[in-house]
């Protein structure tokens, strides 16, 4: 990526469908921001799941140059019954200088659980991208993509992070990339990047198929199981 | 037109794989009371069930969900109910009337820490539960899972074989398996050429009872001994006839290994990973692995024991597994090594580690 293009401060927000792979992209952008040597604050907003959540990765992230705004897993109380409580510092999260890269979790009604974060709805920098992942059966159409990102609020462009896990191939990144970017267009709104998994990613180069920046994703979150 | 058309490849947790088998399995109501790790079924099953006239509700409680599972079955429904960790304890008392009155109950356990709300996270300790819970002889079928594939293909034999052998059916799994996520293949039964068995109704069937139909006398209550023995023995009989047409188990190397590894649920992938990579050094190690562990594949485990010099029982429990193997090897003479880990999952590193302790002749 090139440096110039990056407005001063990223300002990004990840949300989408139940194990759309948000937290990864998050986390994936936050190491790529913070490899550029730029000031990086990775924020964990998900108030339900407490599986596959930043806490597990926050120290490993940390020694990597992210700051992390989650709490310690032992800090927990009531850890996957009562859902989370928002730590108070997640609140200010966007007065941190530089970027920050929010993580949004599945239960919280799309982009809704941003009214907890103050500055939030007056920020014009900050961006509200869906990851989409065919995969997933409820996004696996245009039209359920259509209708899922519609459900989710305000949105300002997608995701293709398609995937199988370990049995994903080039084909299916590309049959996301289609689906998505037509998706997109019945949405106007643009697709923003393909993320394609760093085994894959040399085969594909800088754009997928139909020119949208390629992401390389080097997967954390199997390390982050609780 | 199916659900699925064709195969359809998908990247899911556990949980929403259960959902989606129940959903093409023709589950008609599910019937729940929220317990983490096995939330998301309900989650998904809501999401699914409007689109596809299917139906949901959520009851006061565990016992209330097992209640209204077996009358949703009473009304000649595919029903089923999903749970965990204290709502199993609680969906035992209904689940021994559901065997009482062999009603084909369905009922997908994510286990979680024990005893009592312990955590939410992962254990291997509701394997006694499962099998035995209740104030009766554990006249149940008990499928142990250790993949999402698994976990789909399973639930959907469950309502089968609940239905076409009227005992209540459980399929066992893990908060593990709940929370993971791993492709799996999604298919409708139909087109690889698995009928679902139709249901009927226990009560309400059109004709005058005792004319037209025998009555439908439905008892989980008698009054003398000789009355609940009958029955019980009939019950019995049937469940043992039945047992050999669907224990299902697997194994591997199981001729003269020096250590045989015996694993169920998600712990078999570690030990089957730890087998074979020792099994690839040349050193004679094998597994077995019980997929029902009610009915229990015990001719099956005998005989690979019998081939074996010692072996090593693998569980994330404190010997639930271990009391099964014993059980059924009773009057065998062979040592028997464990590895258990109550509450915690287990690495395949883990029982390297110890198989080669055992191999070595390091351990006791």
């Amino acid at each position: 990526m090139n440096p110039e293009e990056l407005p001063k401060r990223v300002l990004e927000a990840y949300i989408g469908e139940y194990a759309s792979g948000k937290s990864e992209n998050a986390v994936n952008r936050a190491l790529e921001l913070a490899r550029l040597g730029r000031k990086v604050t990775l924020v964990d907003l998900d108030l339900v799941e407490p599986c596959y959540t930043l806490r597990p990765l926050k120290r490993k992230l940390g020694e990597e140059g992210v700051t992390v705004l989650a709490w310690d897993t032992g800090e927990m109380i009531g850890l996957g019954e009562t859902g989370n409580i928002l730590k108070p510092e997640v609140r200010f999260c966007l007065r941190h200088p530089g970027d920050v890269i929010l993580d949004i979790g599945y239960g919280s009604f799309g982009a809704q659980v941003l009214n907890l974060v103050e500055g939030a709805a007056e920020e014009q920098e900050l961006k509200i991208y869906a990851v989409i992942n065919i995969a997933r059966p409820m996004t696996g159409t245009v039209a359920d993509i259509v209708d899922h990102v519609r459900s989710l609020g305000r949105v300002d462009g997608l995701i293709n992070n398609s995937h199988l896990g370990e049995d994903t191939d080039l084909d299916f990144i590309k049959q996301g990339a289609l689906i998505v970017k037509e998706a997109a267009a019945i949405l106007g709104l643009p697709v923003i990047a393909t993320s394609v998994m760093e085994e894959l990613a040399p085969s594909l180069g800088k754009t997928d198929w139909y020119g949208h920046p390629v992401r390389v994703i080097k997967r954390y979150l199997p390390q982050a199981f609780w | 037109m199916g659900i699925i058309e064709g195969e359809k490849k998908a990247f899911m947790t556990g949980n929403e794989a259960v959902a989606w088998a129940a959903l093409v399995a023709g589950a008609e109501i599910m019937y729940g009371y929220p317990i983490t790790p096995q939330n998301e079924i309900m989650q998904y099953w809501t999401r699914l069930a409007p689109k596809h006239g299917r139906k949901f509700l959520q009851t006061e409680d565990e016992l209330s969900a097992g209640f209204t599972t077996i009358g949703g079955v009473l009304t000649g429904k595919r029903a089923f109910t999903a749970t965990a960790g204290p709502g199993n304890v609680l969906m035992q008392e209904p689940m021994s009337m559901a065997e009482a009155m062999r009603i084909p109950t369905v009922v997908v356990v994510q286990q979680r820490g024990g005893p009592s709300t312990a955590t939410v996270i992962y254990s291997q300790q509701e394997v006694t539960l499962t099998c035995f819970g209740g104030n009766g002889e554990g006249l149940r079928v008990v499928y142990s899972t250790s993949s999402h594939q698994e976990l789909y293909d399973y639930t959907i034999k469950a309502f089968n074989t609940a239905w076409k052998y009227r005992f209540p059916t459980f399929v066992l799994a893990d908060g593990y398996q709940a929370k993971m996520r791993e492709s799996l293949v999604l298919y409708d039964p139909e087109e690889r050429g698995i009928e679902m068995v139709p249901t009927e109704p226990f009560v309400g069937k059109p004709g005058m009872p005792g004319e037209d139909r025998p009555p439908a006398h439905l008892r989980n209550t008698y009054n003398i001994e000789e009355e609940l023995e009958e029955v019980l023995k009939k019950d019995i009989q049937e469940y043992e006839q039945m047992a050999p047409e669907i224990i299902e188990y697997d194994e591997f190397n199981t001729d003269g290994a020096d250590v045989l590894v015996i694993a169920h649920g998600v712990v078999f992938r570690s030990a089957a990973m730890a087998v074979r990579k020792l099994a690839d050094e040349g050193l004679k190690v094998g597994y077995f692995r019980p997929i029902t562990l009610r009915p229990f594949p015990q001719e099956q485990l005998r005989q690979a024991a019998a081939k074996a010099k010692q072996l090593m029982v693998v569980e994330s429990a404190y010997g639930q597994l271990l009391k099964l193997v014993k059980d059924n090897l009773y009057g065998m003479d062979l040592p028997i090594h464990t590895h258990l880990r109550p509450g915690v999952g287990v690495t395949p590193e883990e029982v390297v580690a110890d198989l080669r302790t055992v191999l070595e002749g390091r351990e006791d």
